[in-house]
């Protein structure tokens, strides 16, 4: 387990989590394969545009 | 072809949608399993226990029970959510928490979060289960 996951880094924590998160979400609210696939690559990139954005938004305070 | 699509399922009834549900919470996509939603089943499995196995992988903290500060029951009931990966935790994660560092307080987060999906998961079990439209 910790080859897999023991040298993540925060980013690619990230991506994991919005990955799996949103697989699971389109499997939850979607039928078929189409729909699923479209909503997984949506809320995916809407987590990592939400993070990136928040990211910066944040950056002035850490100086 | 997707299993959801061929209209296969079990006929449900609340017994089931019950034993689905606690199948679920125990391992996650094994209610799912017992209803025979096959791909769900898989995803809901890989997922919940990557999320998991990942969190605990950072060295994120699981909360007790014996908790008396109101977040950490929240923790506590978020972690205990994942099931038998909560149950195992101190098995898998040989090594202890770490939160001193960021790396574990996100495998704090992460743990927490697979046991919120789990209860999802295992919600939707319920309702197929019990008879509800498939999705």
């Amino acid at each position: 387990m910790n080859v897999l996951f023991g040298n993540l880094t925060h980013f690619g924590a990230l991506l994991f989590f919005a990955l799996v998160v949103s697989l699971t979400f389109a499997f939850l609210s979607k039928r078929g394969i189409a729909d699923r696939v479209k909503y997984t690559l949506w809320a995916f990139l809407a987590f990592l545009l939400v993070a990136i954005g928040i990211g910066w938004l944040m950056f002035p305070f850490s100086q | 072809m997707d299993e959801t699509m061929k209209r296969e399922a079990v006929k449900g009834n609340l017994m089931m949608g019950i034993v689905a549900a606690l199948a679920g919470w125990v391992v996650p996509g094994l209610g799912h399993l017992l209803l025979r939603r096959w791909s769900k089943a898989a995803v809901y499995f890989l997922c919940v226990g990557g999320l998991a196995c990942a969190g605990l992988a950072m060295r994120g903290g699981v909360f007790g029970a014996g908790a008396e500060d109101l977040f950490d029951r929240l923790g506590f009931f978020a972690d205990l959510g994942a099931g038998v990966f909560y149950f195992l935790a101190h098995q898998i994660q040989a090594a202890g928490p770490d939160i001193a560092h960021a790396t574990g307080d996100y495998g704090t987060r992460l743990f927490a979060a697979a046991g919120m999906l789990n209860l999802l998961t295992a919600l939707e079990a319920y309702d197929i289960g019990r008879g509800g439209e498939p999705r």
